[in-house]
């Protein structure tokens, strides 16, 4: 009902919130924030480059003098702890978030179930991992041990950030009972599992169990979170993407949860494979290892399902969008699975321990083909997030190929020269001699990170000039793109706005 | 309301997937069938590589990745007085602060060093162990320490 206005009214002001709880407003927040922590990682990521060739002069060691004082340490160690955080707990995490709270509603046919609550999840969340990676600078204030570090106010901020995630999630899903979707079987199983995960990290912090039991559960946290849930949320955001976009039925829905079913053990006894310790029975490491072994079938499988997907529409591959950015993420990641089952090997393992090989094979997997998954993913969601008429651009085209030139060639430099470093020191070979060798490599490591960072770099002013100059639309019909031409206008061609 | 946009999937399960998996099985289970005996290297302190074996190579494998030639040099000659050398270690500590130390423990004075646990040591900051003196569970496994220390005693 509308109150007739008198002549000295004032028309009431409309008070716009400062975190909307419209549509998609959570996942728009947890896109634009984690393209954010993109740019940190990426950052860090040269930082930790920059480190391997000299590592002298980028270390860093000054006390604060707050409280009793606390020392500030900058140093190899703590740059790639940092970078690897940056990289899986900011940008990966969150956009994996955003790719789950902008794909169910959308395969449920109900809204989720709390934007809200949603962005108190980003809050905790992000707070968390902030302050997790600024205390991994000080020296005495986190544990070792990659992806599961932090100390303990920070561990219980962030999962309480991801039981909110959680909560929305199977709040909105279990209801409609579609979890049939293999979508939402991978978004399901990642999100208990990596809720799960930094539980059980989190033990370490809670009881005293000793320091070889506490890096073993950090280990086998630090694989499943690889595994389980970046793993798990990139492949389920590709099996939305892929079909959608190419305007195809998914190639085959029994071959699709063939391979759900396999990752879904082999993940797990991947993780086991990280139990690299004489207290663990060696067999039960080999069985994990095999599992690492295993894992390159279900991922197999599930890419040769949605390259199947888009056969007969090949033509979209030509132009700057979706699908490049997910044929190109679905090659990093079919090489991962490659490498890193061949890194489980135990004699290339004993070959390569304690080298770049780990950090380059995960350089690949994660700032490769999860990066551009989600890059993919982006593409898609943002113009529907934001409500712009937008497509492809030149720009697209940049995100695309510098991330993939940048990552295959700091990874490859990485895993050459974990390679020589280990054959190396199996001759007997002089720090003078190692230092030498391994100079071109990490060269060429620092080049293809900074091109890779470029490529975020890239992505967040796409994104900038999309809001910008993008054109607002109240019904967001999208013109057809170049890669939807031919193709029948059905549900997914038309997406009014505020949906 | 979002629009409510489903996945089409087809049906049928193709063969040729059922022979990769098959195939990716069988390769796991010979690779394990044929690794279920031996010992996993330490996971302490992080530089695993080789260090079951012991030798030149496990010990520069365990020096690197600690991290001790960020304070030793590339060259593990050090910058003394702050950082020192640790060349010529032959016979007993070079530094006047384990002169002490290493009378008292003439055979393992470099292991008692690095795994910081000399309890005549006053200052705690002191005793918690190389590297860096940050503390368990930083700090190396004896086993990797005697690897290192033997390494050491080799550089003239």
């Amino acid at each position: 009902m509308t109150r007739k206005l008198r002549p000295y009214d004032v028309p009431p002001r409309r008070r716009r919130a400062l975190i909307p709880a419209s549509s998609d407003s959570a996942a728009a927040l947890f896109m634009v924030v984690g393209v954010l922590w993109l740019l940190v990682a990426t950052g860090i990521g040269v930082l930790a480059a920059g480190e391997r060739l000299f590592p002298d002069i980028l270390k860093f060691t000054f006390s604060v003098p707050v409280g009793s004082g606390i020392t500030v340490d900058v140093s190899r160690s703590t740059v790639d702890a940092a970078f690897l955080d940056a990289l899986v707990y900011g940008w990966l995490t969150n956009a994996g978030i955003a790719a789950i709270l902008f794909i169910t509603p959308r395969l449920t046919g109900e809204r989720l179930m709390s934007d809200t609550i949603a962005n108190l999840g980003l809050g905790a969340w992000n707070l968390a991992i902030a302050a997790g990676i600024a205390l991994l600078y000080v020296k005495g204030a986190s544990s070792a041990g990659a992806l599961a570090e932090f100390p303990l106010p920070v561990k219980l901020l962030a999962l309480l950030g991801l039981f909110t995630v959680n909560g929305v999630f199977w709040r909105t899903v279990l209801p409609t009972r579609t979890i049939g979707y293999i979508s939402l079987l991978y978004f399901g199983i990642g999100l208990l599992a990596a809720l799960g995960l930094l539980a059980l990290a989190t033990i370490p912090n809670v009881l005293s169990l000793g320091a070889t039991n506490d890096q073993l559960l950090w280990a086998f946290t630090a694989r499943g979170i690889v595994t389980y849930w970046v793993l798990g949320v990139t492949l389920g955001t590709l099996y939305y993407l892929v079909p959608r976009v190419a305007r195809n039925p998914l190639y085959s829905g029994p071959l699709a949860m063939l391979a759900f079913v396999g990752w879904l053990g082999f993940a797990g006894l991947s993780a086991i494979g990280a139990l690299v310790d004489p207290s663990v029975p060696y067999a039960v490491t080999t069985i994990g290892q095999a599992g690492t072994l295993l894992l390159l079938a279900p991922t197999y499988l599930a890419i040769a399902n949605m390259l199947a997907t888009i056969r007969g529409r090949w033509s979209l591959f030509l132009s700057p969008g979706v699908i490049p950015l997910a044929v190109a993420a679905m090659t990093m990641l079919a090489g991962a699975a490659l490498l890193e089952s061949v890194g489980a090997l135990r004699s290339v393992q004993r070959l390569t321990t304690g080298t770049d090989w780990g950090l380059g094979v995960l350089v690949i997997s994660l700032l490769g083909g999860s990066t551009l998954a989600f890059f993919a993913f982006i593409e898609h969601a943002a113009p529907r997030m934001l409500k712009r008429a937008w497509r492809g651009t030149l720009m697209t085209l940049g995100e695309l190929w510098a991330t993939f030139a940048g990552v295959t060639l700091a990874g490859l430099a990485m895993i050459l020269g974990g390679l020589a470093h280990g054959s190396l020191l199996a001759q007997g070979g002089t720090p003078d001699q190692l230092n030498l060798t391994l100079l071109g490599f990490r060269l060429v490591a620092a080049a293809g990170l900074g091109l890779a960072a470029l490529g975020g770099l890239t992505l967040v002013v796409n994104l900038f000039t999309l809001y910008t100059a993008g054109e607002p639309v109240e019904v967001l019909a999208l013109a057809p793109q170049p890669q939807d031409a031919g193709a029948p206008r059905g549900a997914g061609a038309l997406e009014p706005a505020g949906r | 309301m979002t629009p409510h946009t489903p996945i089409q999937a087809r049906t049928g399960l193709p063969a040729w997937a059922l022979g990769l998996t098959v195939f990716v099985l069988l390769v796991g289970a010979v690779y394990a069938g044929s690794n279920l005996s031996g010992e996993n290297p330490p996971i302490i302190g992080g530089p695993s590589a080789s260090a079951g074996g012991g030798g030149p190579a496990a010990a520069l494998a365990i020096i690197n990745q600690a991290g001790c030639k960020a304070c030793h040099g590339q060259d593990l000659n050090g910058q003394p007085p702050t950082f020192p050398s640790l060349h010529g270690l032959q016979n007993g500590p070079t530094v006047d602060n384990l002169q002490q130390l290493g009378k008292a423990h003439p055979k393992d004075w470099m292991n008692i060093w690095i795994a910081g646990t000399d309890k005549s040591v006053s200052d705690p900051a002191m005793r918690k162990g190389m590297p860096a003196f940050s503390g368990p569970p930083q700090n190396l496994t004896d086993a990797q320490i005697e690897i290192v220390v033997q390494y050491l005693l080799t550089l003239k």
